[in-house]
C-alpha cells in the first residue's frame, strides 16, 4: 500500500516524463537538409573583354571582378567583393565571359558599382589591394569620367557588360595600391 | 626558474615536521558493509580545518586547543553526518555513512581555491559526476560538458553563460583545470580536451561567472576544474572496452561512403601500491572512422599518477598525461547537399600531433590553520599541419604556483598566493616569441555571523608577451552568501576580470584562401565587470531550484576584424559586447530511485557597437535529465536545446569559402542510456549501451560543421 507522500511522488513523476516525452517530440523534425540540385542561375550579367597591346609579362592571373561599391581604401578591396569570374588565360585578345561559368566567387542580386577587369603577379591568390592592378574597368554608355553600375535583380540576366583593357593606356587605379 | 623551483620544494619539504600538535581528531570512516571509505571530506564545523580519508578509511586532524568540536563528514554518493566531539576527553570518531542518490551538501574546491560547501558559494556553481559521464559513454570531456547546465560547446569550444563564441580554439574564455592546473595550450590557448582521461576523472566543478581575482586570465567567464579520483593504493585492474557505429545520413545526397561508419577504444589501467607510494598507469587507444569524410581520428591517450604520503600532513602528487593523435582535418563542408564531405581540395589533409601534460601538487599542512600548497606544471605541444600550408608548432609552457591558507578565530579564512607562468614557441604560423606572466593573489573569507559569509579577492597580473609591451591588470571580487533560513539561500557577486591576448592572437602571420593574417603588436587584454545575484531553494532535500540573474560588461573583446588601410586581418580589440541572462534549475528527487533535472538559461549577448546579437549565442538553452537507478540497472534519458543562433560567420558565406553556411536551425538533441552491473551477480563487470541523437536531428554548432549524426554504442567495464 502506497503512502500518501509516495502517490503525489508517483504523479509528479508522470508530469515530468510527460514533460521529456513532449521536449523529445518538439525534436522530430528533422532539422537541416540539403539545398535544392542545382539550377540555372539566371541571375548575372556577361559581356565581352577585349584586350589591347601585349600582355606585361609579370602577370600571373586574370579575373573579372564586382564590388558593391567603389574603392575608398585598402580594405574594401577586401569587404567590398561581390563576385569574381573563373580565370581568363593569357594572352587573351577577346573573351566572351558569364557570371554563372565557374565563378571563384558567385555573384549575388544586388547592386554593383564597380566592375573591373583586375590582374595579379603574385605566386598565390590574395585580397590584398597591393597585389592587385585594375587593367580595364566597366563604362557605361561610353562616359569613362566615372565608372559604370548595375544593378542585378534576381532571375535576372544583363548582357553586353563589355569592358575594354588597354595596356599601352590603363585606366586609372583605386586607391590602397 | 629551475633551481628557484627545486629551493622553494626543499624548504616546504624541511619544514613538514617542524610544528608539534597537541591534540589530534582521529577515526575510520566506512559504509554500512564496513568497507573503508577513502576519499571522504571531514571539515569541522564554522571552519576550514579538515582533511579526506585515506585508502583505509583512516583520518587525522590536528588541532591547536582542546574543546569540543562540530565535524561534518561528506562524500559524493552517501549521506552526510555531523558529531560533535570533545578533546581531549575523546578524540576518536567511527563513522558510518549512509548511501543516498541525493547529492546535496557537496564540497568543492575550485571556487575558493580551499574546500566550501556548494552551499556557501557567493557565485552559482555546478557538479558533474564521473558516475555521469562513465554510465553515458562521452569519449571526451567537451562532449560531457554540452549537458552541464549554464554550459555550452561550439564543436569544441566551451562558453559559461555565453562567454565565447568559435575562433578555432584560440582565445578560450573558460579557464579549464586539471586538478586546478590550467589546462591551456601555450600558443593558441585552447583546450585540448583528449588530454584528460575520462576514465580518472572524478567530478567536474563549474564555476559560472568571472574568476580572474583567483584565477587570472582566461577566466573571465569561469572556470572548469577537473578534480581526479583519489588513489586507493589498493591493487586493481580495470578494462573497458567499447564500439559503435553511425546511422546513415538521414538524406541519400549525404551517404558519401555507403557503409555504417564505426568507432571503438580500449582501456587498461592498473593501481597499486609499493610501500607508501601508490600509483595508477593507464592506457587508452580510441579510434572514430568518423560520419564524416575526412573526419577520422586515432588517438592514444596515456597516464600516470602517483601519490605519496610523507606524514599525516604533508603529501606530493605527480601525474603525466600523454596524447598522440592522427587525425582528418575537416574544416567545412562542400555544401549543404555534401554535408558529410569537405570541399575537394581539403581531402586527404590531416594533422598530427604530440602532447604531454605533467605536473606536481605538494600539499603540507604546517598546523592545523595553515597549509601551504605548490603546484608546478609543464605542457609540451607539437602538432603539424599535413596539408598545402604545412603548418607547424612546438610549444613549451611552464607554470608554478604557491598558496597559502591560514583559518584565524572560527569564522576567517585567508588564501594568499602566487603563480608565474614561462611559455615558448617555435611555429611557422607564430614566429618564436616567449610569453612571461606572474600573478599575486589573496582572498579573504569572513563569516560576519552564522549566516551571512562575506568573501573578498584581488588579484594583480603582469604579462608580457615577446616583444610587445608588458600589461598589467588588477582583478577585485566582493561576494555574499546568505542563509535566510536553513531551506533558502541568497548569494551575491560583482567583480571585475581580464583576458590577456595569446601567442596566436598577437603574433600569427599566414594565409588561408587568398586572406591574409597578420600579427598585432597594439593588441591589449580584453575586460570583464561582472554582476551576479542567486537564489536557492532546498524543500526537504526533494525538489532543489535555483534561479540566478547575471550581467557581463565586455570591453576590448578580441576578435578577428579586416584591417581598413591594408585588407589583411587580424585579431584587434573590437567590441564592447554586454550579456545578459537568467539561469533556473531544478533538481527533482522524490522517488529514491529517480532523479530529474532541468535547466533552461535565457541569454541576451549582443555587440554594443553594432547593435546585434554576438556569433555563436543562442538566445534560450535548456538540458533535462532524468535518470533511474535501481540494483544494479540505470537507464537514462538526457536532452538539449538551443534555439537559432541569431548570427555567425557570414563573411565566411559571401566570399564563397562554405557554401549554404548560413544554414542553421534550433538544436533539439536526445540521448538515451542503459547500463547494468553485474557486480551483485557476482561478476564485477558492467554493460552499458548508449545512443546518441535518437531523433537523427540535423543540426549545426559552427558554420558549415554538421554536428554527429544517431550513433549507438555498446560498452563493457571490468573491475579485478
Amino acid at each position: 500500500m502506497l503512502s500518501s507522500k509516495e502517490k503525489d511522488s508517483i504523479v509528479n513523476i508522470k508530469y515530468f516524463l510527460l514533460l521529456f516525452v513532449l521536449l523529445f517530440l518538439t525534436g522530430c523534425g528533422e532539422g537541416l537538409s540539403p539545398g535544392p540540385e542545382e539550377t540555372v542561375n539566371q541571375t548575372g550579367f556577361g559581356g565581352t573583354v577585349y584586350f589591347k597591346g601585349e600582355w606585361p609579362d609579370s602577370v600571373k592571373r586574370t579575373y573579372i571582378a564586382a564590388f558593391r561599391n567603389e574603392i575608398q581604401n585598402a580594405g574594401d578591396f577586401f569587404l567590398q567583393i561581390g563576385f569574381i569570374s573563373d580565370s581568363i588565360p593569357r594572352n587573351t585578345k577577346q573573351i566572351i565571359y558569364s557570371s554563372q561559368v565557374n565563378p571563384l566567387v558567385p555573384i549575388k542580386a544586388g547592386q554593383y558599382k564597380y566592375i573591373v577587369v583586375a590582374q595579379s603577379a603574385t605566386d598565390s591568390i590574395s585580397f590584398l589591394r597591393k597585389d592587385w592592378r585594375v587593367a580595364g574597368i566597366y563604362y557605361m554608355n561610353g562616359d569613362s569620367t566615372k565608372p559604370g553600375s548595375i544593378v542585378l535583380n534576381e532571375n535576372e540576366f544583363i548582357k553586353d557588360i563589355n569592358i575594354t583593357c588597354d595596356f599601352d593606356n590603363p585606366p586609372p587605379q583605386p586607391p590602397g595600391g | 626558474m629551475r633551481s628557484g623551483i627545486f629551493i622553494i620544494f626543499l624548504i616546504l619539504a624541511a619544514v613538514s615536521n617542524l610544528s608539534a600538535q597537541n591534540y589530534i581528531i582521529e577515526g575510520r570512516v566506512t559504509d554500512k558493509s564496513n568497507n573503508p571509505l577513502s576519499g571522504a571530506n571531514i571539515i569541522i564545523f564554522n571552519t576550514n580545518t579538515g582533511t579526506a580519508s585515506n585508502e583505509e578509511g583512516l583520518f587525522s586532524i590536528p588541532l591547536e586547543q582542546p574543546g569540543t568540536y562540530e565535524v561534518e563528514i561528506s562524500m559524493i554518493g552517501f549521506k552526510k553526518e555531523k558529531v560533535k566531539i570533545t578533546i581531549p576527553t575523546e578524540r576518536r570518531l567511527n563513522i558510518v555513512l549512509e548511501e543516498t542518490i541525493i547529492q546535496s551538501d557537496q564540497v568543492v574546491v575550485t571556487a575558493g581555491k580551499h574546500e566550501q560547501r556548494l552551499e556557501d558559494l557567493p557565485v552559482s556553481a555546478a557538479i558533474m559526476s564521473s558516475e555521469f559521464i562513465t554510465e553515458k559513454n562521452f569519449l571526451s570531456l567537451d562532449n560531457a560538458l554540452r549537458y552541464a547546465p549554464g554550459v555550452s560547446v561550439n564543436l569544441d569550444q566551451v562558453s559559461i553563460r555565453g562567454s565565447s563564441g568559435y575562433s578555432r580554439g584560440a582565445g578560450t574564455r573558460v579557464l579549464v583545470a586539471y586538478n586546478g592546473i590550467p589546462l591551456y595550450t601555450g600558443d593558441t590557448g585552447e583546450i585540448i580536451w583528449e588530454i584528460v582521461p575520462v576514465n580518472a576523472i572524478e567530478r567536474v566543478e563549474i564555476i559560472k561567472g568571472a574568476s580572474s581575482s583567483l584565477y587570472g586570465s582566461t577566466a573571465i567567464g569561469g572556470v572548469i576544474n577537473v578534480i581526479t579520483k583519489e588513489m586507493t593504493g589498493d591493487p586493481q585492474t580495470y578494462v573497458k572496452t567499447y564500439y559503435g557505429v553511425y546511422d546513415k545520413p538521414a538524406y541519400e545526397e549525404w551517404d558519401w561512403s555507403g557503409q555504417y561508419r564505426s568507432f571503438n577504444g580500449l582501456t587498461l589501467s592498473h593501481s597499486n601500491r609499493i610501500g607508501k607510494l601508490r600509483f595508477s598507469l593507464s592506457g587508452t587507444r580510441l579510434e572514430n572512422n568518423g560520419y564524416r569524410m575526412n573526419d577520422f581520428y586515432k588517438r592514444f591517450i596515456g597516464n600516470i599518477n602517483t601519490a605519496y604520503n610523507f606524514s599525516s600532513t604533508s603529501s606530493i602528487n605527480l601525474f603525466l598525461n600523454s596524447l598522440n593523435m592522427d587525425r582528418g582535418n575537416f574544416v567545412y563542408w562542400k555544401d549543404s547537399r555534401h554535408a558529410l564531405q569537405p570541399p575537394d581540395a581539403d581531402i586527404g589533409q590531416k594533422v598530427r600531433s604530440a602532447r604531454i601534460f605533467s605536473g606536481l601538487i605538494y600539499n603540507n599542512a604546517l598546523s592545523s590553520s595553515f597549509l601551504l600548497q605548490f603546484k608546478s606544471s609543464y605542457y609540451n605541444t607539437y602538432w603539424r599541419d599535413e596539408t598545402s600550408s604545412e603548418n607547424s608548432s612546438t610549444v613549451n609552457l611552464f607554470r608554478e604556483e604557491l598558496q597559502a591558507t591560514v583559518s584565524s578565530m572560527d569564522n576567517m579564512l585567508l588564501i594568499a598566493g602566487i603563480e608565474g607562468t614561462y611559455g615558448k614557441v617555435s611555429s611557422d604560423l607564430f614566429g618564436d616569441p616567449e610569453s612571461f606572466g606572474v600573478g599575486p593573489y589573496v582572498q579573504a573569507d569572513y563569516r560576519l555571523f552564522s549566516p551571512l559569509l562575506i568573501s573578498a579577492g584581488l588579484r594583480f597580473d603582469y604579462s608580457k608577451l615577446d616583444t610587445l609591451e608588458g600589461t598589467g591588470s588588477v582583478s577585485p571580487k566582493l561576494g555574499l552568501n546568505y542563509h535566510l533560513s536553513d531551506d533558502l539561500i541568497i548569494r551575491s557577486s560583482a567583480g571585475k576580470a581580464f583576458r590577456a591576448p595569446t601567442l596566436a592572437e598577437a603574433f600569427t602571420r599566414t594565409g588561408v584562401s587568398g586572406i591574409t593574417i597578420v600579427p598585432n603588436p597594439d593588441i591589449k587584454p580584453e575586460s570583464n565587470y561582472s554582476y551576479e545575484l542567486g537564489m536557492t531553494y532546498n524543500y526537504k532535500e526533494l525538489f532543489i531550484t535555483d534561479l540566478a540573474l547575471f550581467h557581463n560588461e565586455y570591453y576590448d573583446m578580441i576578435d578577428p576584424a579586416v584591417i581598413p588601410e591594408t585588407g589583411q586581418v587580424s585579431f584587434r580589440n573590437v567590441t564592447h559586447a554586454r550579456i545578459q541572462g537568467t539561469e533556473i534549475s531544478v533538481t527533482y528527487n522524490a522517488f529514491a530511485p529517480f532523479n530529474i533535472r532541468l535547466n533552461y538559461l535565457y541569454l541576451w549577448a549582443r555587440d554594443v557597437n553594432n547593435n546585434k546579437s554576438l556569433k555563436y549565442r543562442p538566445r534560450n538553452l535548456v538540458t533535462a535529465g532524468a535518470d533511474y537507478r535501481t540494483g544494479g540497472l540505470s537507464v537514462g534519458l538526457d536532452f538539449r536545446f538551443w534555439s537559432r543562433i541569431d548570427e555567425l560567420d557570414t563573411e565566411l558565406v559571401e566570399l564563397g569559402l562554405v557554401p549554404d553556411g548560413d544554414k542553421r536551425v534550433p538544436v533539439y538533441v536526445a540521448d538515451i542510456s542503459a547500463g547494468y552491473n553485474l557486480l551483485k551477480a557476482g561478476l564485477p563487470l558492467n554493460i552499458t549501451l548508449n545512443a546518441k541523437n535518437i531523433l537523427n536531428y540535423n543540426y549545426i554548432e559552427v558554420i558549415g560543421n554538421l554536428s554527429p549524426i544517431r550513433n549507438i554504442s555498446l560498452g563493457l567495464e571490468l573491475v579485478f
